[in-house]
C-alpha cells in the first residue's frame, strides 16, 4: 500500500471511529412519554398507582417488545399535587426542556388541568391524553391531538341510563355530584337523555368533593324517593360515606357510579352498604385472569421482583395507555413518520389493537373510545363482577 | 319539625367533629398566639396512628393507644419547630407551620404509602331509632366525645392549676417566666393536647370513611370555626363548630336547590357576616386598642 493510500484509509477510518458514536447516539435517541400525575395531595393514591402502571408499561415495551422502532421509550414523571397551577407549571417545564422530536406524548391529570392546557396543546400539535374523561376533550375539530382513552363521562351516563331503562322503564333518578368540573361534566347530558328515555330526574344534589357527614345528602334523597341514584365527581372521597349513610337511613334506591368509583377500595370502605353498587368500567381488573395482559403483567412484575398483589384500576388504565401509545409509535416508526403528527395519524387508526385484552380495542370515535362494561359490587366476593358485555355507546 | 330534626341531629354531630378539631387549634392560639396551619396534618397523623394500632387492636383500644403517641407527637412539634422560633415574628412561626404541614404530608405518604386504607373494626354501635328518626352511631360518638371533652377543657382552663398557668402565660409570658412558671413545659403540653384532640377527630373520621391523604381537607374547616367562635375562646370553638355544622346541614336542605354549591362557601359567608358585627367572634375576648 502506498503511503498516500494508507493515509487516505487511515483518515476515513479515523473519521468513522470518531463519528460513529455520534451517529449511533442519534439513532438511539429515545422517544419520550411525559406524565403529569397527582403523586402527592388528596389523590396521591390514584396518581401513584397510575405512575406504577406507566412504569410497568414502559418497561414492558423496552424489555419485552424491544422498544419503539429500535428506540428506547423513556418515561418522564412529574407531580401535579392535583393542582391546576402546579400541573400547568410541570407541563411548561417538560415541553420547554424536551426536544419536540423526542417528546411525542403527554398524559395529564384532571379535567381542570386538561381543559386549561387544551388550547396550548392544540397549538403545539402535541398528542395528549389525561386521567379525565371530560366530554369537551373528545373534540377532534377543536383539539385534534387530544385523545380520551375511554368513554367520556357522557358515554358513561348513557350506559348507566340504558341499564336503568332495562331494570325499570319509567325510573325516578337522582343525580348526586361534586361541585367540580369533573362532577358537573355529564350532568346536562344525563338530564336531557333521561328525559328522552322517559325517565324522571326527581332530585339533584350538589356537594363539595369531600365532606365528613352525608346525613343531609341522604335525607334529601329520602325525601325525593328515587329508584336510582347516580354519583359523579368523587374519587372514593365521598361514595363510601354516602352508601353507608343511605343504608343506615333506610334508603332503598340502587346506587350507581362511573369509572372512578369502580375501585375495590370502595367495597372495603363502604362494607355491606356497597352491595349492588353498579359502575361503568372499561379496562380489565387485576383479578380478570382470563385476560392475557393480566397474566403477562403478573409474570413481568414477578420477574422484576415487583409486588404482584392486587393492582388498582388506575394502574390498569395507565398500562393500557402506555401500551397503546407505544404501539402507535411503533406503527408511526414503521411508516417512517415517528413524529407528533405521525403519532396522531396512527392513534386514529389503531382500532385493531387492544393491549392484550386490557380494553375492547382502541377504536377511537371522535377521539374517545365509546365502549364500556357495567360491573356490580359483590361484598361477598369483595370485588366488582361484570353484569354486561361491552356496550357500544356511539 | 319532625322533618327538620334529623338534619339538626346530623348537623350537630358533624359540628361536634369540627368543634373537636377547632378546640386544639384555639388552645394553641390562646396559649402561644401561633396560628397552626398544620392542624389538618395533625388530624392526618392521628388518623394514620389509629389505623396502625387498629391493625392488631380493636378500634376503641387502637384509639386509646394512639392518643399518648399523638401527645408525644405534639410535644415533638413544639420542641422541633415552635420553640426554636420563640421571640421571632409571628410571620416566621406561621411560615414554619405551613412548612410543617407540607413536610408532614410527605412523611405520612412515605411512612404509610399513598394507598387508601380502611379500618377493619368499628366503634361499638350506639345508633338508635327514636320517634321515627334514626340517629347514627357516628353521630352519637361524635357528640359523646366532643361535648364532654370541650366542656371539660373549658372547665380545666378556668379552674385547674394547669389551666390557670396556661392562661397566665397567654396573658403575659415574660411575667409568667419571672414568677417561675415553667412556660416551656406547659406550652409543650398545650401542643400535645392539641395533637391529641386532632387525633380523636381523625379517628372518628377514619372510622366513618377510612383513612387517606384527603382527610387533611377537614383542616380547612377549622379556620372558619375558630374565627367564628373567637380565636382565643375554647368555648367559642365548640359553639361555632356546632353552629356551622347545623347551618351546613340546613343549607344542604334548603339553599342548595336554589344556589348549587353554596354550602361549600357557607362557613366563610357566615364568618364574614358575624365579623362585621362582632370582629372578635362570638365568644372571643374583646380587645380595645387606643392610639
Amino acid at each position: 500500500m502506498k503511503r498516500r493510500e494508507f493515509l487516505k484509509k487511515l483518515g476515513v477510518g479515523a473519521l468513522a471511529a470518531v463519528g460513529m458514536p455520534y451517529i449511533a447516539t442519534a439513532q438511539a435517541r429515545p422517544v419520550k412519554l411525559a406524565t403529569l400525575l397527582p403523586l402527592t395531595g388528596p389523590f396521591a393514591f390514584a396518581g401513584n398507582a397510575s405512575r406504577e402502571g406507566f412504569v410497568d408499561g414502559v418497561d414492558y415495551v423496552n424489555e419485552v417488545l424491544g422498544g419503539v422502532g429500535g428506540r428506547k421509550l423513556e418515561l418522564i414523571v412529574e407531580d401535579t399535587g392535583y393542582d391546576v397551577a402546579k400541573g400547568t407549571a410541570a407541563f411548561n417545564r417538560v415541553v420547554s426542556r424536551e426536544r419536540p422530536d423526542e417528546l411525542l406524548f403527554v398524559y395529564g391529570d384532571s379535567t381542570g388541568l386538561s381543559k386549561a392546557l387544551a388550547p396550548e396543546i392544540a397549538r403545539m400539535g402535541l398528542p395528549y391524553s389525561a386521567t379525565s374523561f371530560a366530554n369537551e376533550l373528545a373534540d377532534p375539530k377543536t383539539y385534534p391531538t387530544i385523545f380520551v382513552f375511554g368513554p367520556t363521562y357522557n358515554d358513561m351516563m348513557e350506559a348507566l341510563l340504558r341499564q336503568i331503562r332495562l331494570q325499570k322503564g319509567r325510573a325516578r333518578i337522582a343525580l348526586v355530584y361534586s361541585n367540580t368540573e369533573f362532577g358537573r361534566d355529564p350532568i346536562p347530558y344525563a338530564k336531557e337523555r333521561a328525559k328522552a328515555l322517559g325517565m324522571e330526574i326527581v332530585h339533584e344534589e350538589v356537594t363539595p368533593p369531600a365532606f365528613t357527614d352525608a346525613t343531609p345528602v341522604v335525607l334529601n334523597l329520602r325525601r325525593a324517593n328515587p329508584d336510582f341514584v347516580i354519583l359523579q365527581g368523587y374519587v372514593l372521597s365521598a361514595e363510601p360515606l354516602i352508601l353507608r349513610t343511605a343504608r343506615e337511613q333506610g334508603l332503598r334506591a340502587q346506587f350507581m357510579g362511573t369509572y372512578y368509583s369502580a375501585e375495590l377500595a370502595l367495597i372495603q370502605r363502604a362494607g355491606p352498604a356497597a352491595e349492588g353498587f353498579t359502575v361503568t368500567y372499561h379496562n380489565a381488573y387485576w383479578y380478570d385472569t382470563l385476560v392475557p395482559a393480566v397474566n403477562e403483567l403478573r409474570k413481568f412484575r414477578q420477574k422484576k421482583g415487583r409486588d404482584t398483589s392486587y393492582r388498582p384500576t388506575y394502574y390498569m388504565g395507565s398500562v393500557a395507555v402506555a401500551l397503546a401509545i407505544a404501539e402507535a409509535m411503533r406503527r408511526a416508526a414503521q411508516a417512517g413518520k415517528l413524529t407528533r403528527a405521525g403519532l396522531v395519524e396512527q392513534l386514529e387508526k389503531i382500532g385493531d389493537y387492544n393491549a392484550m385484552g386490557l380494553t375492547r380495542g382502541f377504536q377511537f370515535v371522535n377521539h374517545r373510545l365509546p365502549y364500556t362494561k357495567l360491573y356490580r359490587a359483590s361484598v361477598k366476593d369483595g370485588r366488582f363482577n361484570a353484569i354486561t358485555d361491552w356496550i357500544k355507546l356511539a | 319539625m319532625p322533618d327538620l330534626l334529623p338534619y339538626l341531629i346530623g348537623g350537630l354531630a358533624n359540628g361536634a367533629l369540627y368543634g373537636l378539631l377547632a378546640l386544639g387549634f384555639v388552645l394553641v392560639y390562646r396559649a402561644t398566639s401561633v396560628v397552626n396551619f398544620a392542624i389538618g396534618e395533625f388530624l392526618l397523623v392521628g388518623a394514620y396512628l389509629t389505623y396502625t394500632f387498629a391493625l392488631f387492636l380493636p378500634l376503641p383500644l387502637a384509639i386509646l393507644a394512639a392518643l399518648p403517641l399523638a401527645f408525644l407527637f405534639g410535644l415533638l412539634v413544639e420542641r422541633g419547630f415552635v420553640r426554636p422560633l420563640l421571640g421571632r415574628s409571628v410571620v416566621a412561626v406561621i411560615m414554619a407551620t405551613i412548612g410543617l404541614a407540607a413536610a408532614l404530608d410527605g412523611v405520612v405518604q412515605l411512612l404509610w404509602g399513598p394507598d387508601l386504607k380502611y379500618l377493619s373494626g368499628s366503634l361499638p354501635n350506639l345508633g338508635f331509632q327514636a320517634g321515627g328518626i334514626f340517629v347514627s352511631s357516628r353521630a352519637v360518638w361524635n357528640l359523646l366525645l366532643a361535648l364532654p371533652l370541650g366542656l371539660g377543657l373549658l372547665f380545666a382552663l378556668r379552674r385547674s392549676r394547669y389551666g390557670i398557668l396556661v392562661r397566665a402565660i397567654s396573658e403575659r409570658e415574660v411575667a409568667a417566666l419571672a414568677l417561675g412558671i415553667p412556660t416551656a413545659r406547659i406550652l409543650a403540653g398545650v401542643w400535645g393536647i392539641s395533637a391529641l384532640l386532632a387525633t380523636l377527630a381523625g379517628a372518628l373520621l377514619a372510622a366513618a370513611s377510612g383513612v387517606g391523604p384527603n382527610l387533611v381537607f377537614l383542616g380547612l374547616k377549622v379556620f372558619p370555626v375558630a374565627i367564628l367562635g373567637g380565636l382565643d375562646s375554647v368555648g367559642g370553638a365548640l359553639l361555632a363548630g356546632l353552629i356551622l355544622g347545623v347551618l351546613e346541614a340546613l343549607s344542604q336542605r334548603y339553599l342548595e336547590p336554589l344556589l348549587p354549591g353554596f354550602t361549600e362557601a357557607l362557613p366563610f359567608v357566615v364568618v364574614l357576616l358575624v365579623l362585621l358585627v362582632r370582629p372578635y367572634g362570638l365568644l372571643g375576648e374583646r380587645q380595645i386598642e387606643r392610639a
